[in-house]
């Protein structure tokens, strides 16, 4: 299987003119009607935070799994894509036209193509008409658990983590993977664990991306990016058939002492966020067919 | 659910490739987008042959049953559509308010009509019909391209169609289920619903004679697809070809099948099938 250039961009609608509903049939209608096409695109999955929290289904025991969460989180998103490809230079060039529209004069580039949505779909940067602001940030990925997907909508939930400063990060990793994290793989009915550890460099995922005088370069883009990275140091996306299956295993898991510590020993805040996952283009991790795929 | 097919042959405009772009590209964006859809499959003839282009593979002659004479001059790919309901599939195509805009979400009258590249992307309009799906094996997808075979059937004329169904339903394709490396297997009968009335034009090209009449002789090669998922080809040809499996398949073949051919088709999951409860929110 081929190692793949992870995105994940963390968005907040434009709430000046959608409620989060909205902004989801934007996101994923329209807006991903372009982006799926986006050149040699190897997976997309829009991940939308579930409008039922986790919190609301725990009540009280969400407090039992979770520690220092940062205040009104889902205040900073609404959703995030994770789009994948083959590297670095095939994502920065994702946005060259290909002709995959038949005209009467065969396949042509659709010049009706545009991501053009954009600031009124998400955060639009103020006095500036054509920009919205984003959190890009590329991800280290490491699959646990593969994911399987069956036909139906299955429950994501999304683990934040932050390092306990107190460990190395090298240190952190070895016994984030060895220790910790496999042991999630006891919740009932898992189909798919995959831990992403962001990428140090914050500018990784928009360096020649964005234009040069693109919000995120920007003095206030700079320092709203470092502040939301700041936040976390990594991600695992936990596949349950449903949020029961997820909330029985973590549970369980919880009332051991030596899960208890083992979180304190290596975190300095941890939460969970359910979301409802789209699948644009399902992730193809064999190497790119010489055809035009999705 | 309430599945449709569409099978399609592409405009002379186009090589195949260029139409597994121009569908799988534009066409589907589009159609991804239609109201209440609950999946959306296209399947893609290979650029493959099954039988030249794998490794022993031209045993795929021996057990295919009176294939018909240039079959895939009639098609180049299908589409899978999958609703709740008959009344939501016929109202898929509608302007949608699913596009942000200065004053919020906006209608895309492109999505009625599903990108307006019918003409361009096919040649007369496809061959569209209802399915009756028997789901044998549920399909789970890893996240890699899987290698899928489509098997058409004929059965013989003076075979019982309920004995047929409940047969290769039964016996016939239970017996493929624990093939190693099987990562989906479901039945689609045709059935004889009229889903074309409504959803296409009065004047579409299927409501004339040439249509009606190109249509016939494709339907005439099969009444049943069966859909196999495997991780990858070397599980279908060592499963399908076990010596114990070949010998009762055989059997059973010769005596209900008139027709049974194979083609890999390449697949693309424009909209994974949903088959939970739907939603009350944009979700796709």
């Amino acid at each position: 299987m081929n190692e793949l250039f992870k995105v994940f961009a963390f968005l907040k609608r434009n709430s000046l003119l959608l409620t989060h509903d909205e902004y989801r049939a934007g996101h994923v209608g329209f807006h991903c009607c372009n982006s799926r096409r986006l050149k040699n695109i190897r997976g997309y999955l829009v991940n939308i935070w579930s409008n039922e929290t986790l919190q609301k289904k725990m009540g009280k025991k969400y407090k039992t799994i979770s520690f220092n969460e940062p205040q009104n989180f889902l205040d900073y998103w609404d959703g995030f894509p994770e789009v994948y490809f083959d590297n670095k230079r095939d994502w920065i060039s994702a946005s060259t036209p290909e002709p995959t529209r038949a005209t009467k004069d065969g396949l042509s580039i659709d010049e009706s193509w545009t991501l053009g949505d954009g600031p009124f779909l998400f955060d639009k940067v103020e006095n500036k008409s054509d920009q919205f602001k984003s959190n890009h940030l590329k991800v280290n990925e490491r699959q646990i658990l593969p994911v399987s997907r069956p036909e139906k909508k299955i429950c994501k939930i999304i683990q934040f983590f932050k390092r306990n400063n107190s460990l190395a990060e090298k240190e952190f990793k070895n016994e984030f993977l060895k220790s910790y994290n496999k042991l999630f793989l006891n919740i009932p009915n898992i189909i798919g664990l995959t831990v992403n550890f962001q990428d140090k460099n914050i500018d990784a995922a928009v360096n020649d991306f964005f234009p040069k005088n693109a919000w995120c370069f920007s003095d206030e883009g700079k320092k709203e990016r470092k502040f939301f990275s700041e936040l976390w140091d990594g991600i695992t996306e936990i596949y349950v058939n449903n949020s029961e299956d997820f909330i029985n295993g973590v549970l369980k898991l919880s009332k051991e002492k030596s899960f208890n510590e083992l979180q304190e020993k290596l975190f300095s805040s941890l939460w969970y966020v359910e979301v409802d996952e789209n699948l644009i283009v399902l992730p193809n991790r064999k190497p790119l067919p010489d055809y035009y795929y999705r | 659910m309430f599945k449709v097919f569409g099978f399609v042959k592409k405009n002379n405009n186009l090589s195949h490739d260029d139409y597994r772009a121009g569908h799988a590209g534009y066409h589907n964006s589009f159609g991804r987008r239609l109201k209440n859809i609950r999946g959306y499959i296209l399947n893609v003839r290979s650029n493959r042959d099954l039988v030249k282009d794998y490794k022993n593979s031209e045993i795929i002659r021996e057990i295919s049953l009176n294939e018909p004479k240039n079959f895939d001059n009639q098609w180049n790919g299908f589409g899978q559509l999958m609703f709740d309901d008959y009344y939501d599939y016929i109202n898929a195509k509608q302007a949608t308010l699913d596009k942000a805009g200065p004053g919020g979400l906006e209608l895309d009258q492109m999505v009625a009509k599903v990108g307006d590249d019918f003409n361009h992307l096919y040649s007369g309009s496809p061959f569209q019909f209802n399915v009756d799906e028997t789901i044998i094996s549920p399909v789970i997808r890893p996240e890699k391209k899987l290698f899928k075979i489509i098997q058409f059937i004929k059965k013989k004329n003076d075979v019982n169609p309920i004995l047929y169904s409940s047969y290769l339903k039964g016996k016939y394709c239970s017996i493929f289920s624990d093939i190693k490396g099987l990562k989906g297997l479901i039945i689609n009968q045709r059935t004889s619903l009229d889903v074309m009335t409504n959803f296409f034009k009065p004047d579409a090209e299927c409501f004339s004679n040439r249509g009606i009449k190109r249509r016939e002789k494709f339907y005439d090669c099969w009444d049943t697809i069966i859909e196999y998922w495997f991780l990858n080809y070397e599980n279908f040809f060592k499963g399908r070809f076990d010596k114990k499996l070949l010998t009762y398949i055989n059997n059973f073949e010769d005596k209900y099948f008139e027709k049974s051919f194979y083609r890999e088709v390449d697949e693309t999951v424009a909209v994974m099938p949903k088959r939970n409860i739907s939603t009350d929110f944009y979700h796709r």
